[in-house]
């Protein structure tokens, strides 16, 4: 086997992981930044501080430590996960942190009168959030979410510290075997290019469909 | 006796009984009471800052008053038990500012109600959505989005919206105060419709050809209180009081004497 094709065979074992990886902790972070925004906004006193206690938490700690503390601490506990699945838990509650400020921000934008008229329709606060403030809120947040997903595609190599066989994770150990660091490296990094190019692209063309006719400028 | 007494007490809609709401400090209703009649159309007016607009969010429970009782077909609103939102389900109310959501059709606007509260199947709840935009006269609008349409669209989208839900009551907070001269009229015709139609309501408006054509009632407020009551006709030409005269004059001033 040249090599290339035995390069191309490592890289691709590693890329189905990364991939596996992202395809689980993009939608479950969104869905947590919604959660945490909203558990912030409208939960009680004790839902709102464990919420912002959270995003305080989660923000505070460089990714790696999160990383190390859900794969090595948690099971001092009684907590036990493989990497995989510890990576996806530390991506998800890092993103979903940062990107509900995002989602925060965009539900204290919407206009106190949407608020009203839902009310006075007789919905009740669940309904109202999940029918009128989080659709238009998404909207909003949208550009900050993909910045947030693009982060966490790049940020994923962090997972071969515990021991996923991500694609960076193959490559370095490629690397190690072949030492040919310009080649392996640079069409590493061309492949998470790649990836961010194709978040950039669906992200634009998901707000593009989600643009509300008229309102073009908000 | 006691059946004469509930079928009179069956006719009123609406009871406001010595209503009492302070903000900060500022006692903005200072007892306020009145009924409102199945069918009837209650116009109240009053300068600005007299309570007009936090009265009708009392009513509907937007705003939580401080003293005084409320009922609603009999049912006392005002009580710590109520269910706000089976009540609100009840009480369409018309915003200044439309608040139609953005991010529906005028359609949706009108279906989400019915869908979401009323647990409507979606089906249906469009079907009910397009005979009330017919009635508002927006059937061709009915896919636009609050952006694509004007203001005196916005509102009459806003209206049928609270039509749909078939209420008890509706309540209009100022609906063409917030328009275009030239738009006013769509949005009065609309309301003028429905009062001739016996839909019960509270318009709290300074169109005074309106008042006059369609009002069974005018209530003046000032300062948290009502200083004036009586048809119409009677309050705007022969008020009492010397602020409701001032009030009204300026109004003529405004407007000129031309009937809408």
């Amino acid at each position: 086997m040249s090599f290339w094709e035995e390069f191309i065979a490592y890289l691709m074992r590693g890329w189905i992981m990364t991939v596996e990886l992202l395809a689980l902790s993009i939608p479950l972070s969104i869905l947590l930044g919604l959660a945490l925004a909203t558990a912030r906004v409208y939960g009680n006193k004790v839902v709102s501080l464990i919420a912002a206690g959270f995003v305080a938490l989660l923000r505070g700690l460089p990714l790696v430590v999160t990383l190390l503390i859900v794969f090595f601490a948690l099971p001092r506990i009684g907590l036990y996960f493989d990497p995989f699945w510890s990576a996806v838990i530390a991506f998800i509650m890092c993103s979903g942190a940062y990107q509900s400020e995002y989602v925060r921000a965009a539900i204290q934008s919407i206009d106190v009168g949407q608020s009203l008229a839902a009310q006075a329709l007789g919905m009740t606060k669940l309904q109202e959030v999940v029918h009128i403030i989080l659709p238009q809120a998404f909207r909003r947040a949208l550009p900050g979410i993909s910045n947030e997903i693009i982060y966490l595609i790049l940020y994923s190599s962090l997972a071969y510290i515990i021991g996923v066989q991500e694609i960076f994770a193959t490559a370095k150990h490629f690397n190690s075997l072949q030492f040919r660091p310009i080649e392996i490296f640079s069409t590493t990094a061309l492949i998470y290019a790649f990836m961010a190019t194709v978040a950039t692209f669906f992200f634009k063309k998901l707000e593009e469909r989600l643009k509300i006719p008229g309102l073009e400028i908000v | 006796m006691e059946d004469v007494e509930s079928m009179v007490e069956d006719e009123i809609v609406l009871k406001v009984e010595d209503l009492y709401k302070s903000y900060n400090n500022v006692i903005v209703l200072k007892g306020i009471s009145f009924e409102v009649r199945r069918g009837e159309t209650k116009i109240i007016c009053g300068p600005s800052g007299s309570g007009k607009s936090t009265l009708l969010r009392c009513i509907n429970l937007l705003t939580k008053p401080d003293k005084g009782m409320i009922w609603l077909e009999g049912e006392e609103l005002t009580t710590r038990s109520i269910n706000i939102n089976k009540v609100r389900q009840k009480i369409g109310f018309v915003f200044q500012e439309f608040n139609l959501f953005n991010h529906l059709t005028a359609l949706r606007n009108v279906s989400i109600g019915l869908e979401v509260v009323k647990k409507m199947k979606r089906e249906e709840a469009y079907k009910r959505a397009m005979e009330v935009l017919r009635k508002v006269g927006l059937e061709e609008h009915a896919h636009k989005y609050p952006a694509e349409l004007s203001g005196g669209q916005k509102q009459r989208v806003a209206i049928a919206r609270a039509l749909a839900m078939n209420p008890s009551i509706i309540l209009y907070d100022e609906p063409t105060s917030a328009l275009d001269p030239q738009l006013i009229g769509e949005v009065l015709e609309v309301m003028k419709a429905l009062a001739r139609e016996k839909v019960t309501s509270i318009v709290v408006t300074h169109e005074m050809g309106f008042a006059q054509s369609v009002g069974d009632e005018m209530l003046f407020m000032y300062d948290g209180k009502i200083i004036e009551r009586g048809p119409p006709e009677e309050v705007i030409h022969n008020p009492k009081t010397e602020i409701a005269k001032k009030f009204f004059e300026r109004i003529q001033e405004l407007y000129g004497r031309e009937k809408r």
